[in-house]
């Protein structure tokens, strides 16, 4: 039961919370509000309160949205990154899932070291391992595809030890009594850890798709057809181009934003958990 | 040949000092129901996990109706175990744990739905088939752990201490339902237990473990009656065996502190001749306080003053010191005596144990 003094301190601290929370809200609400108006009732609100107001549902409404899908690629490029988020998730999480078994389950000489040579590995600055990465898949004829796109970002050093902390924690008996049922490791894997480990499986997922979303290097590196590109490089091309107007940039980094929005807002139980049964957060 | 037979049998962990099981020689008859028991670190449990193929075999060999099996996988080797643990698959439901093995054995589904629906049927658990094994209680998991086991129709089942995490009271119902589970189905049994009372009460043998050695095997009441060693008497029997520092002087017994009492002439005679110090035991029961007793060993009589008494219900245990030891005596309910007071007692003598001083091995 809290006392009379404890629910006053709580009551301050959700007041300053709240305070803190719509500093960080303005520029979304503003940015949501504005991409349903023309440029000149941007400019003309710019300097007032009603800068935060949609304007009032009506005839060109969507205005800036429907030409930003009809004049430009970006619908495509949206869908092109959830395809990409979708097969790196399931390869993700069966690559990554498989290593951070070996590393948790297996007996193996030189195990330990194993996980340490993975942990350092996120020391490595992404650009340094990205050129690595690039000049492979260059050498081996994989520029501007899909496969190469995907290849190098399959494997993850911190998915890996995600993965291995939590399998660390399954009992040893569970396994033993699946042999006994005749299911074979790879099913054991399958049937028995990935559904037994749900929480681990949904935190990757969903750094996967944030990673894919929201990653601007790498497939600028790889991709020079605009029918591969992704949303973040659609984004960058769209607004960077002088025809644009300010409402149109404003819907598409709204489209851009809303389904990270959206991730977190149903996964944030599952990010919390996930890192937190680690012991570590994402570096 | 024996269904299972272990033939020189040694575990040793790598980086080990010493052997975690040495030499264990052993015949299991079919349908027999065989405890493993021991303290805790003796080797049963090791034992038992080298017979399902999750330990590997130092040395020795393992033949599991009549075929070598130490190289053979643990799914080849015709058994089904239960666990301490449970180790049910938390996201299936009851059915569904029951009939996971049945189906990667490719059974036909009707054939498994109708194994499923007689394990059920038969270890009460119709009203929770549906339900995941966080939804159970520990009775009704260790059932659900049962019926996995018992529905593939193994020939060999391995129980690693299934009631440990059971309270008392459920204990003693699933130790039943497991004797019972036996009796029909008639399937060659090991049972690891650090408990005596469930592996007196529910083995056709015992095999009682010490250091990873086998200590002795036999039947309950040959390990409770004619115990081989000091370790077995005092492991075997709740309260535990009372033990006493003696010298025997022809057909004179003379305890640590002094007192003496006579020994009959067939105990002198079991001895062999043997004299000098001993370890003497006798179990509480044999300890009488009865009229007819006393008036029986009249001269042998002795007093001490009760120390504790410890109610029963159906018994009660009384402590004193008597011969240099704490002694534990088992009355009936009916020979009430209170802390303090002054009793009288007799030993059984025909019901006494000599025990080697150094090498503690029964003379």
């Amino acid at each position: 039961m809290l006392t009379k003094k404890q629910k006053g301190i709580n009551w301050v601290l959700t007041a300053i919370l709240l305070v803190l929370s719509l500093f960080f809200l303005f520029p979304v609400v503003w940015m949501l509000a504005n991409s349903f108006k023309p440029d000149a009732a941007i400019t003309a609100d710019m300097n007032t309160v009603a800068a935060f107001i949609p304007p009032m549902p009506g005839g060109g409404f969507f205005e800036n949205y429907i030409s930003i899908l009809t004049n430009t690629n970006f619908l495509r490029y949206m869908v092109n990154t959830l395809f990409y988020a979708a097969i790196l998730i399931v390869c993700g999480v069966v690559v990554n899932g498989l290593a951070g078994y070996a590393l948790a389950k297996i007996h193996f000489p030189f195990r330990e070291r194993w996980v340490l040579l993975i942990l350092l590995l996120q020391i490595v600055p992404m650009e340094t391992i990205l050129t690595i990465h690039f000049l492979m898949i260059a050498k081996v004829g994989l520029l501007n595809t899909v496969v190469g796109y995907i290849l190098p970002m399959i494997v993850n050093p911190f998915n890996i030890f995600l993965f291995r902390q939590v399998f660390m924690n399954l009992p040893d008996d569970v396994y033993e009594a699946a042999q006994l049922d005749f299911c074979s490791p790879l099913k054991y894997f399958f049937t028995m850890v990935l559904p037994m480990s749900k929480t681990v499986v949904a935190t990757v997922s969903v750094f996967t798709f944030l990673n894919v979303w929201n990653d601007y290097l790498w497939p600028s590196l790889v991709f020079t057809s605009s029918n591969l590109l992704t949303a973040q490089i659609g984004l960058n091309s769209i607004t960077s181009n002088e025809n644009t107007t300010m409402g149109q940039t404003l819907a598409v980094i709204t489209m851009v934003t809303i389904p990270v929005i959206i991730i977190y807002s149903l996964f944030s139980k599952q990010i919390v958990e996930g890192v937190t049964s680690t012991g570590s957060k994402e570096g | 040949m024996s269904f299972i037979e272990f033939k020189n049998i040694c575990k040793k962990y790598e980086n080990a000092e010493r052997n975690s099981v040495t030499d264990f020689n052993l015949t299991i008859e079919e349908k027999e129901f065989i405890a493993f028991v021991g303290p805790s670190g003796c080797g049963k449990s090791t034992t038992l996990r080298m017979v399902a193929g999750f330990e590997e075999i130092t040395s020795g060999d393992l033949f599991i109706d009549g075929k070598r099996v130490n190289e053979v996988a643990p799914k080849d080797r015709g058994i089904a175990m239960v666990f301490q643990n449970y180790a049910l698959y938390p996201h299936m439901t009851v059915e569904k744990n029951i009939g996971y093995g049945l189906r990667n054995m490719k059974v036909p589904e009707a054939e498994v739905q109708k194994k499923v629906d007689w394990a059920i049927r038969i270890l009460g658990l119709e009203e929770f088939r549906t339900r995941k094994p966080k939804n159970l209680s520990g009775g009704q998991r260790q059932r659900v752990a049962l019926g996995r086991a018992i529905v593939k129709n193994q020939k060999l089942f391995l129980m690693d201490e299934p009631l440990s995490n059971l309270d008392a009271k459920l204990r003693v119902s699933m130790r039943n339902e497991i004797s019972k589970l036996h009796r029909e189905l008639g399937t060659t049994t090991i049972y690891v237990t650090h408990d005596q009372v469930e592996a007196m009460t529910m083995a056709d043998r015992i095999v009682i473990m010490k250091d990873g050695v086998v200590q002795q095997a036999g039947a309950p009441m040959e390990l409770y009656e004619h115990p081989v060693n000091k370790f077995v008497a005092g492991f075997i029997g709740s309260p535990q065996m009372n033990f006493y520092n003696v010298t025997v002087d022809g057909s004179e017994l003379r305890f640590s502190d002094g007192s003496t009492i006579r020994l009959p002439a067939e105990v002198v005679a079991r001895l062999g001749g043997k004299t000098g110090q001993m370890i003497m035991g006798i179990r509480g029961e044999d300890i009488k306080l009865d009229s007819a007793s006393l008036k029986k060993y009249e001269a042998d009589q002795q007093r001490a003053v009760v120390e504790n008494a410890e109610v029963m219900g159906n018994e009660n245990n009384l402590y004193y010191t008597y011969g240099g030891s704490l002694t534990v005596a088992r009355v009936s309910k009916y020979e009430v005596s209170m802390i303090g007071d002054e009793i009288r007692f007799v030993f059984l003598p025909e019901k006494m144990h000599f025990f080697d001083k150094d090498t503690e091995k029964r003379i």
